[in-house]
């Protein structure tokens, strides 16, 4: 799989969004991309997703260009997203479901999911009963189920508290130690993204401002050798200018 | 038995309240004691009319007639709320339409049914249906249009087709919205099955008011009323039974919100 974003432009009425962004995805990488709130980078994954087209430039997967969602890409959503009136299970068996997989089948998979999850014991509960960071682990294993090529990940882990943050990280890194999925995640916290990545893209005003390889040995931590330098890497191309350009829009005040 | 649940005390005072009132206006004769029989005198009356099977009858009958109106009004909003949330045109074309004879009372309408359409079963269960169908399309066709549109967008990443998407995820999400609608137009509906019977019908409840005024039995026309209130009663129990088991899965209010 090979998942290439070539000079993408997008624009909302007058307000460009994003500019000649260029991006190539590999197997079994795990991309970060980080930005401000209004950089561009959900716009980004939802393009990627298919939920919106580019004006300029192109998104093709093994060389086929996107043209709406598909299953090939799964998507997990800040909110969750997570179909209230189905139980946990049927939630992560709706993907192999509607991809006609037979029932039964489907209801195994998705008990293999609730199991890599850890969350077994919750199988017939509804998503209204479970803590935020529950729903969230469902949606990571409801977006598994269908076996997509690539992980899209919206701030999956925004909403949550602190804590909860820590845990899920951790979580989403033991799992992909296990199935080397491919994943594209889009967060504004650097040390999440120094935690999980092999690669994290920064993106400013638009546009990818700078990409670094981390290249820490996983499992990571913020004791890890690099991981304070790379943090602090990263936050100077990703603060530097703005204070520069506060200073004369106050001063137009 | 569990008096918190089974809410029954303050009806049972309103009948001893009645009843004592009834019983020291036949002596004091306020008024005319045939114009408010008490409880009990109704009770042996309505036994005496349950015997002669005019009761059985007109529950029979009204059930029925509310059922099927019930029914085809609800199937034709949800129906025509689906066309409508799919294309655009649709909706263009039927809500100004809408908007134009929905907020007429239904019960204009009747007079000109029975021109049209005879004393029959069909023009009340047309009528039943008519009222129905207006609060069902309109709160169906808001849950339709209020489907959050990450869970469509998460259907679509799972590959559900578009089909797909309507059955299990729009349909679904709708639910409560129409059982809201159910829940409102109950009401009106309710109102235009006792109005149709009163005017040309030969079986129901409110038929019996018709009858008994026309004999002038008070009594009778008491039964009716209390009917009347106990049809309701069952049939809005029924469907608050209904919302209850479809949707389990909703959380939240007052009750839910702070532990009393």
């Amino acid at each position: 799989m090979k998942l290439e974003v070539r000079q993408v432009g997008k624009s909302f009425g007058s307000r460009t969004i994003l500019k000649h962004v260029d991006l190539t995805v590999h197997s079994h990488e795990f991309i970060c991309i980080l930005g401000h709130s209004g950089c561009g980078k959900s716009t980004l994954l939802n393009m990627i997703a298919g939920y919106l087209l580019p004006d300029d430039g192109s998104i093709t997967v093994d060389g086929e260009a996107v043209k709406g969602p598909s299953k090939s890409r799964g998507m997990v959503f800040q909110d969750h997203a997570l179909f209230p009136w189905m139980t946990v299970l049927d939630n992560i068996s709706f993907g192999p479901e509607v991809q006609k997989m037979p029932k039964a089948q489907a209801k195994e998979t998705a008990k293999e999911f609730l199991k890599l999850v850890g969350l077994e014991a919750y199988a017939s509960h509804y998503p209204g009963e479970l803590s935020g960071g529950m729903k969230q682990r469902v949606g990571i294993a409801r977006a598994l189920a269908s076996r997509p090529d690539i992980l899209l990940m919206d701030e999956p882990f925004g909403a949550l508290d602190v804590l909860t943050r820590e845990t899920m990280r951790v979580e989403l890194q033991k799992i992909c130690s296990r199935l080397k999925p491919t994943i594209l995640f889009v967060t504004h916290s650097i040390s999440e993204a120094v935690y999980l990545a092999d690669r994290v893209v920064v993106m400013k005003h638009g546009e990818i401002a700078r990409i670094f390889e981390v290249g820490i040995k996983h499992p990571r931590t913020s004791q890890s050798a690099g991981f304070g330098e790379m943090m602090s890497r990263i936050e100077r191309v990703l603060m530097d200018e703005d204070h520069l350009e506060l200073a004369p829009a106050k001063a137009g005040l | 038995m569990n008096w918190h649940k089974y809410n029954i005390l303050p009806s049972l005072l309103f009948f001893v309240v009645w009843e004592l009132f009834s019983r020291v206006n036949g002596t004091a004769k306020f008024f005319n004691p045939n114009f408010l029989p008490a409880p009990t005198l109704l009770l042996s009356e309505g036994w005496e009319l349950a015997k002669t099977g005019m009761i059985t009858d007109s529950i029979v009958s009204s059930t029925i007639r509310i059922l099927l109106g019930f029914v085809i009004g609800s199937i034709v909003a949800v129906g025509l709320g689906v066309v409508m949330s799919k294309f655009r045109t649709a909706e263009r074309w039927f809500s100004p339409i809408l908007n134009l004879v929905g907020p007429i009372p239904a019960l204009a309408l009747l007079p000109l049914f029975i021109i049209w359409f005879g004393i029959g079963e069909f023009p009340k269960v047309l009528l039943i249906a008519w009222t129905t169908f207006i609060p069902v399309l309109v709160y169906t066709l808001d849950g339709f249009k209020s489907v959050p549109s990450t869970l469509i967008r998460s259907a679509l990443s799972l590959g559900a087709s578009e089909r797909q998407i309507f059955t299990r995820v729009m349909l679904p999400s709708a639910v409560p919205n129409f059982l809201v609608g159910a829940q409102v137009s109950l009401g009106l509906s309710f109102s235009a099955l006792i109005v149709s019977e009163m005017m040309g019908a030969q079986s129901g409840l409110g038929y019996m008011i018709v009858d008994a005024r026309n004999y002038f039995k008070i009594t009778n026309m008491f039964v009716a009323i209390i009917l009347i209130g106990l049809e309701y009663s069952f049939l809005s129990s029924l469907l608050k039974l209904v919302e209850r088991r479809v949707v389990v899965w909703r959380k939240g209010g007052l009750r839910d919100a702070i532990e009393k």
